[in-house]
């Protein structure tokens, strides 16, 4: 046979879509407990600083600098939202707070709530920040949430196994200079043809 | 190799809003014409096209290995100076191809002619590799085609696969796919690389060229300002290497699909080239530089400009006069010239075979009609079958 075997249909039907809300913040709701792959880790969670130094009064300096860690992964990575109420609706009343950012964009986002340590005894540490959700209507309700939406159980949890990507940095807000700095071409050329619609730029 | 009429199926524009295909009407006319088809034998698809694609591919390949090492032949390529070094780096560091599609002469005996090679932004992809196919599957199931009827047509089979493989490379990266604004016909092709590259568990994301962003630190950025690192792009690369961004492109360290050494594929100078290293190839049409066209002895040849489009600015020469030309805004770059060799003709049509490839292995065909001896962007898309 020379053609494709198999097409799933059903994926390449596209049928008029409705609108759905997809919260920013947990539109990736993947559990990623792991159980005992090879990658896993212990991690700790702490709601603050303090309550880290508290349980390792032998690692204050650790404690805060990973508190910092999570702080600034959390402004670079965490959720965002351009109104309170869209930032309200995914993480309760009460629990989000504006921010300006360094270009002068303003927005809203939900408090750190805790931070996710990795195991403290091989010197060497990873953290993460965590959020968790007043609002009933959300999965993250009652429960960790990281930055790009993952759960980590109940808050109740303080001690969690997850996979190294955990404490992977997410994908980096830049400060955007400028746009349009592709695509001039186009226009410069499709003005020849006096067609009301432009046709293909491919071959 | 003929064209047999068939009855459309009834309610296939339905079926086409139902999948999204919207571009089968074109500017008020027919594009996808599904009123006849045109039928192959096993022996012409894989002796007289498949073949000899996988060995021009080969050939390509071989000028562009040559081409980037060589100033000379980089300026007869019309690729601007202060970007050789990152198309040379890109050739070097082996950046990984997806598509092309080879548009070649053939109506069924003899040689199949390269008329050129879309390397870097090929369309009619859907229409080949979804919309042929569920023609087929239809056609077939009604009744209207031989139960063995098949399709030299694996092209979405393949382009999954390949984007499974390219996905090693880039783990847990998001690929963004991209073209320009207001044209359906590319959206939709866009849409269908998206589709099959969901369907090998890539993580996609939709921009507009035209909406790509510079961050301070030298990053392209989408509109929520995260930075972009893996990138197809249905722009072409002698476009992008001239516009403003161009002069970020080595520092923002973004894979590109198609990557940048495809600039030197999807030239017109390729033919020249190819016709210089492989002299007297059967699968290639005698084609000549401006300079060499006095001592070729061409009487009658086509002249291309060497970045064009749909079709666009070329005109036939015979006997040393021009008999046909097509208008358009290219051709500043440069000309090249190509022996006339004449699209056959099935009935009052003329018919092009486009030859697909998905990174080196050949995937299928589509075939196109017009009522021009030159192909344009208004020409038809017709199914066709082995049998």
């Amino acid at each position: 046979m020379k053609r494709t075997a198999n097409i799933d249909l059903g994926a390449m039907r596209k049928a008029p879509k409705s609108f759905v809300f997809k919260p920013l913040a947990l539109a990736v709701t993947v559990g990623t407990l792991i159980g005992c792959s090879d990658d896993s880790q212990e991690a700790q969670i702490f709601t603050s600083a303090d309550d880290c130094i508290s349980n390792n009064p032998d690692q204050v300096e650790q404690c805060q600098l990973a508190y910092k860690e999570a702080v600034d992964e959390a402004v670079q990575s965490g959720p965002k939202y351009s109104n309170i109420e869209a930032c309200v609706a995914d993480f309760g009343a009460q629990n989000c707070t504006s921010y300006t950012s360094s270009n002068n964009q303003s927005f809203f986002m939900p408090f750190m709530t805790g931070y996710m340590l990795s195991s403290l005894l091989n010197g060497g540490f990873r953290s993460a920040p965590l959020y968790t959700s007043y609002s009933r209507y959300s999965p993250a309700y009652g429960k960790w949430t990281s930055t790009d939406g993952n759960l980590y159980g109940s808050t109740r949890n303080r001690n969690v196994r997850v996979g190294n990507k955990a404490f992977n940095p997410k994908p980096a807000v830049k400060r955007t200079m400028s746009r349009g700095g592709f695509g001039s071409t186009i226009s410069a050329k499709s003005s020849f043809s006096g067609k009301s619609s432009r046709s293909s730029w491919g071959g | 190799m003929f064209r047999s009429i068939i009855t459309q199926r009834p309610h296939w524009r339905e079926s086409a809003s139902e999948y999204g295909f919207s571009f089968h009407t074109m500017h008020g006319e027919a594009y996808w014409d599904e009123s006849a088809y045109y039928q192959f034998s096993l022996k012409q698809i894989e002796r007289d096209i498949e073949n000899p694609t996988q060995e021009l591919h080969q050939m390509c390949l071989e000028v562009v290995a040559k081409v980037v090492e060589d100033q000379e032949l980089l300026e007869k390529f019309q690729i601007p100076s202060n970007h050789w070094d990152y198309i040379r780096n890109s050739w070097h560091c082996g950046e990984p191809s997806l598509y092309s599609r080879m548009d070649l002469v053939y109506g069924g005996s003899g040689h199949a002619k390269l008329y050129e090679n879309n390397a870097d932004t090929p369309t009619s992809l859907y229409e080949t590799g979804f919309w042929q196919w569920l023609w087929l599957q239809d056609q077939v199931n009604a009744g209207k085609l031989n139960r063995q009827a098949d399709q030299y047509n694996s092209l979405q089979e393949k382009l999954v696969n390949r984007f499974a493989q390219l996905k090693l490379q880039h783990p847990g990266e998001t690929l963004y796919f991209s073209c320009c604004k207001d044209t359906d016909e590319d959206r939709g092709t866009v849409q269908y690389l998206e589709d099959c590259a969901q369907a090998a568990g890539v993580n996609c994301k939709f921009i507009y060229v035209e909406d790509i962003g510079l961050s301070a630190d030298n990053c392209f950025t989408d509109l929520d300002n995260l930075a972009i690192t893996w990138m197809f792009k249905l722009y072409p690369w002698e476009f992008m290497l001239r516009e403003e961004f161009a002069d970020n492109l080595a520092q923002s360290n973004v894979s590109w699909i198609e990557p940048p050494w495809k600039s030197v594929l999807s030239n017109k100078a390729l033919l020249p080239m190819l016709w210089k290293m492989f002299p007297n190839h059967p699968n290639l049409l005698p084609t000549f530089f401006e300079d060499e066209l006095k001592n070729s002895q061409l009487q009658n040849y086509v002249k291309k400009p060497i970045f064009a489009r749909e079709g666009a600015n070329i005109s036939i020469h015979l006997a040393g006069k021009e008999v046909y030309s097509s208008p358009g805004p290219y051709g500043d770059e440069g000309y090249i010239y190509q022996a006339y060799s004449p699209l056959p003709a099935f009935g009052d049509n003329f018919t092009l075979i486009g030859s697909w490839l998905v990174n080196d292995q050949p995937a299928g065909i589509s075939v196109r009609e017009d009522k021009n001896k030159i192909t344009q962007d208004l020409s038809r898309y017709m199914p066709h079958i082995i049998l």
